[in-house]
């Protein structure tokens, strides 16, 4: 045996030992992982049955994007659901499109709610960039009946979707938000939000890696903040206020006096 | 002049004229005389004076027959009032007054005897009675003169204004001219709380003795002159605290005739020295305040005690000490739930917790790991450090419950950390772990101190650690009945229910269970030691109590199942179970010891309850057990003493009901004991403390300023026994009721010389007028 042969032989052993030692102190996280259904999966919500016409890779981009950028494992395959029980499999929804929409049948109406009362997180999305376009016209009215008791109000710049993993002090999508995004709230928690900033617009990627739709600005760095806003709505649906919970925390271990004098 | 044999007389009017027709005759008297003056005119001035005088006096002595005027005649004599002689006969009246042994019993039983000349002066006006207050809670004994002169003072009760309120009812039917009090002036009742020492009397104790309407003449048998003591003299606190939340004990400490020195109070929990509060004493002050603040560490019931040094020359050293009992319960669940990435199971778990009032939640979650890509500097991003060594070093303990969810801690230098979680649970707190690829063996736990905590083990080689497969979790025998996976009472509808639930999406892979450990739901199809593979399994660890539950999709169970019709009650219900369960809720013990008293005093009736449920928490019924109850004494020399066991047997309810009488003081340790239908046995435990019944001597200062306030207030006077310049007669009220022995009404109106005075009138009248000229 050579020389070389023994520095080769001995790395290779050396990191053969290195991997069993690392692989049993921390198991790598992709060979045991729960499967996919373990995975965030996120869907289009299209009550007539129908497929998304545009933006189709959105909701993949941004699932990339936030499997980059945080601990979340995520199922980047895109998924379409109707109104029914397979709602139920997903918690957060997206509503996107533009135009008026046809009316939901009560039966439909009925499922919505009962989706968004046991949890659910709707996000509605208008590709026309408008406040009071079409779609989101049709959007208040569907949810109205959602929430015949309720008033769809504004997020207020404060609240912690704004600062769920990053801080954003300026939301936008594909365009500027020219009036703040709206919600409904279900007791503490945000259960629909509407954005006129045609996020899905901004996130949408082709298999080749080009932005599918320009900024409206042309600013291309400001596609990023409209990432942003993405991840933060999705670490806002998985851990809801929990970022307020860090701002009360010193109060809280202060408040307790932990220690016998 | 009244007649002999009476001593009274009274004009009376026995015509039933009523005002209007005296008015009537009074203006028909004015109209005669009007009209005879009128009339007479013409006569001489004397004349007619002369005449008009005669017709009205005519007139008048018509008015006054008509009026029946007669005499009222009385032989009468007054009735004697009632006059209360009360004597204090309390514990504190046999506080010694000087180093002959002198009492302020015995003092009062040497004035008794002083009060005959005067009860023998005011005999005719006062009948006296004799009463003691002391013996008994509230109200007044009747006794003698002669038996105070005698009396002993071991009454455990000092309050006056029960006693008074007592003498008024003795005499409500009956006229009260008085009350005499003897006392020390230390009232534990209702009025010497209100009145402080050195300020006047307040004014629902003024309003009170008024109320009397009688001098209360108030005499005191000592005063603080050559006393010294100091006595803890109140301690103020509540019943129970709330566990790691600050307590408050308020300390009253009295010192008289203690020259100027600094003097320590200390707090002690059971024999462990807490803490120490420094006074400085001055001459003119008697009361001194002192604050103790403190954190139960741990829920349950603790003994302490505030205590001062005993000082030479102390009238009484069993008041330098007051024990109490502290219940220690919890306010909230404090739960620390660390998870590894944000997940559905992470948010429906956190949602189901932060929604619970009872549950205070601290939630760290792992946002971003090494491998995450920055696209913004620190500013832009609201993440925090993992404060891995105040949560898991500093405030682990503060905590009844730690959740690991799909948390690895490997990458977060946490190794040095897991001992500690080991420890805290077998000091007593909760820990359960979720599924998920970050926990169990695939989150590197295996052959750590993790391990050594959870009920299952964990398979340590490079094998399949994860099972993708979907299932459903299958119910075991002692699952079917257990609070945690009880979510229906009868077995069969639970085992039914669970066979509904939405499907779990794989599980982890865990080994059998430990020895001791208890599972409650197993996979269909894994298996572990040749047995089906635990998913749902429960334990104990050293004090502490654990969970293992293998999958990171129960959150189906409350939203899943809401598509297909159900609702979140599963869930819920599921998991707030298993959080009581982790923390030992008593509500969900199945022996509970249950007393009306937690302190007491020797010789006085311990009752106790015992509530026995089977395991599926119905009633227990004919259950055998008992309750062996262990006496330690306050003195530390002597050894804790096992009593013969108490034999119970529950009724119907699940209950039994025994009593004993603890004979000395200290800490009664009770355990009840019970096998559950399997024979294995169950208890549950409760201390009672016994202390000296020192209500009479927390504070022994004598309160002559309350009594000269309760005399001066209702007009009573005021002596002091040990000084004879202030010695004072008694104010009694004389008696207002009388008697009347004989009465006799003499008309004075129904007699011949009335008739002939009127007749004589008028003849001179008539004579002189025909005289005079005119008819």
């Amino acid at each position: 045996m050579t020389t070389r042969n023994r520095r080769t032989f001995l790395t290779q052993s050396m990191s053969a030992l290195a991997s069993v030692l690392g692989a049993a102190l921390y198991p790598a996280r992709d060979a045991h992982a729960m499967g996919d259904d373990d995975h965030l999966k996120l869907a289009w919500l299209m009550p007539d049955g129908s497929e998304p016409g545009t933006r189709t890779t959105a909701l993949r981009r941004i699932l990339q994007e936030v499997e980059k950028r945080t601990s979340i494992k995520v199922d980047a395959t895109s998924h379409v659901v109707t109104i029914g029980e397979e709602m139920f499999d997903y918690p957060m929804l997206f509503l996107s499109g533009s135009g008026d929409f046809k009316p939901w049948s009560d039966e439909q109406v009925d499922h919505i709610r009962l989706w968004v009362k046991g949890g659910g997180f709707l996000v509605v999305d208008s590709h026309e960039a408008l406040a009071d376009g079409p779609f989101l016209r049709a959007a208040r009215r569907e949810l109205a009946r959602i929430y015949p008791d309720d008033k769809l109000t504004e997020v207020p710049g404060n609240h912690v979707l704004y600062k769920s993993f990053y801080i954003i002090k300026d939301p936008r999508g594909r365009v500027k938000a020219h009036a703040p995004l709206e919600a409904y709230f279900e007791q503490d928690r945000l259960s629909v939000v509407l954005s006129p900033m045609d996020m899905l617009g901004a996130w949408a990627r082709d298999g080749f890696g080009r932005w599918e739709y320009e900024m409206s600005s042309g600013n291309e760095t400001e596609r990023e903040y409209a990432i942003r806003m993405g991840v933060n709505l999705v670490m806002y649906a998985l851990c809801v206020n929990y970022k307020d919970d860090q701002v009360h925390i010193p109060f809280i271990l202060k408040r307790r006096t932990w220690k016998v004098e | 002049m009244i007649p002999d044999g009476y001593n009274s007389g009274d004009l009376l009017w026995l015509g039933d004229w009523g005002p209007v027709w005296i008015v009537v005759l009074t203006l028909i008297g004015v109209l005669v005389i009007g009209v005879s003056a009128y009339d007479l005119r013409g006569l001489k001035p004397l004349r007619r004076f002369t005449l008009v005088t005669l017709r009205a006096l005519v007139y008048l002595c018509a008015v006054v027959m008509l009026l029946e005027p007669a005499l009222d005649l009385k032989n009468i004599s007054r009735v004697k009032n009632h006059v209360a002689v009360v004597v204090d006969t309390s514990e504190s009246m046999s506080l010694k007054l000087d180093e002959d042994g002198t009492t302020r019993m015995s003092r009062v039983h040497e004035v008794l005897p002083d009060l005959a000349p005067y009860i023998e002066q005011h005999k005719d006006d006062h009948i006296f009675h004799f009463f003691s207050y002391g013996e008994q809670a509230e109200g007044i004994l009747q006794s003698s003169r002669e038996e105070l002169e005698s009396s002993s003072s071991d009454g455990k009760f000092s309050d006056l204004g029960s006693a008074l309120k007592a003498v008024d009812a003795r005499f409500v039917e009956e006229e009260l001219g008085g009350v005499i009090v003897y006392s020390d002036g230390i009232d534990s009742g209702a009025m010497g709380n209100r009145t402080r020492r050195g300020e006047a009397l307040d004014s629902t104790s003024k309003s009170f003795v008024e109320s009397l309407g009688v001098p209360i003449n108030t005499v005191a048998a000592a005063s603080q002159e050559g006393l010294r003591d100091v006595a803890i003299a109140r301690v103020m606190r509540d019943d129970f605290a709330f566990v790691h939340n600050k307590v408050s004990v308020d300390v009253e400490v009295q010192v008289i005739g203690v020259p100027e020195q600094p003097l320590t109070v200390t707090l002690a929990r059971g024999t462990e020295e807490l803490q120490t509060r420094q006074i400085q004493l001055t001459k003119d002050q008697t009361l001194y305040k002192v604050r103790f603040e403190f954190v139960p560490r741990q829920i349950g019931q603790e003994i302490y005690s505030v205590k001062v040094p005993v000082l030479e020359n102390e009238a009484l050293i069993t008041n330098n000490q007051s024990m109490f009992l502290l219940r220690v319960i919890r306010d909230k669940i404090r739960a620390l739930q660390v998870v590894g990435r944000p997940s559905w199971d992470e948010r429906f778990m956190r949602r189901l917790l932060k929604r619970d009032p009872n549950i205070d939640l601290i939630s760290f979650f792992i946002l971003r790991t090494g491998e995450s890509l920055s696209n913004a500097s620190r500013n832009e991003l609201s993440l925090i450090p993992f404060p891995t060594s105040d949560l898991f070093d500093k405030e682990l303990g503060s905590f009844d419950l730690v959740i690991f969810q799909n948390f690895n801690f490997g990458p977060y230098n946490m190794r040095q950390y897991l001992p500690k979680i080991e420890e805290f649970v077998k000091k007593g707190g909760g820990f359960v772990m979720i599924g998920g690829d970050l926990s169990f063996a695939s989150g590197g736990y295996a052959r750590t101190a993790i391990e050594e905590a959870l009920p299952v083990g964990l398979p340590a080689g490079r094998g399949k650690l994860i099972d993708t497969s979907r299932f459903r979790p299958e119910l075991t025998k002692a699952g079917l009945r257990h609070p945690i996976t009880q979510l229906a009472f009868d077995p069969a509808t639970n085992t039914q229910l669970w066979a509904t639930l939405p499907e779990q999406r794989g599980t982890n892979i865990v080994g059998k269970a430990l020895p001791g450990a208890t599972v409650l739901a197993t996979h269909p199809k894994l298996r572990a030691g040749g047995k089906p593979m635990p998913v749902i399994t429960i334990g104990s660890h050293g004090e502490g109590r654990v969970m293992a539950m293998t999958t990171d999709s129960t959150w189906r169970w409350g939203f899943e199942s809401l598509g297909d019709g159900g609702t979140p009650r599963e869930y819920q219900l599921f998991w707030h179970n298993a959080m009581r369960w982790l923390i030992k809720d008593p509500e969900l013990k199945l022996v509970k010891l249950e007393l009306a008293e937690d302190t007491t005093h020797p010789d006085a009736r311990v009752e106790i309850g015992v509530r026995v449920s089977n395991s599926d928490y119905s009633p227990a019924q004919n259950r055998p057990g008992e309750v062996v109850i262990t006496h330690t004494p306050h003195t530390p020399t002597e050894q804790p003493l096992t009593l013969e066991p108490l034999p119970i047997q529950t009724n119907s309810a699940g209950v039994a009901q025994i009593e004993f009488v603890p004979e000395r003081t200290g800490v009664y340790e009770l355990v009840a004991r019970v096998n559950d239908e399997q024979g294995d046995p169950l208890e549950d435990r409760q201390l009672v403390l016994v202390v000296p019944d020192l209500r009479e001597f927390q504070t022994i200062i004598p309160r002559d300023d309350l009594l000269e306030a309760i005399a001066t207030q209702t007009d009573g006077a005021f002596s002091n026994i040990q000084d004879a310049s202030k010695a004072r007669s008694p104010r009694l009220l004389e008696p207002r009721t009388v008697k009347v022995n004989r009465r006799k009404v003499i008309q004075l109106w129904d007699s011949a010389l009335a008739f002939l005075l009127i007749m004589m009138l008028l003849g001179a009248e008539w004579t002189l007028r025909r005289r005079w000229g005119r008819l």
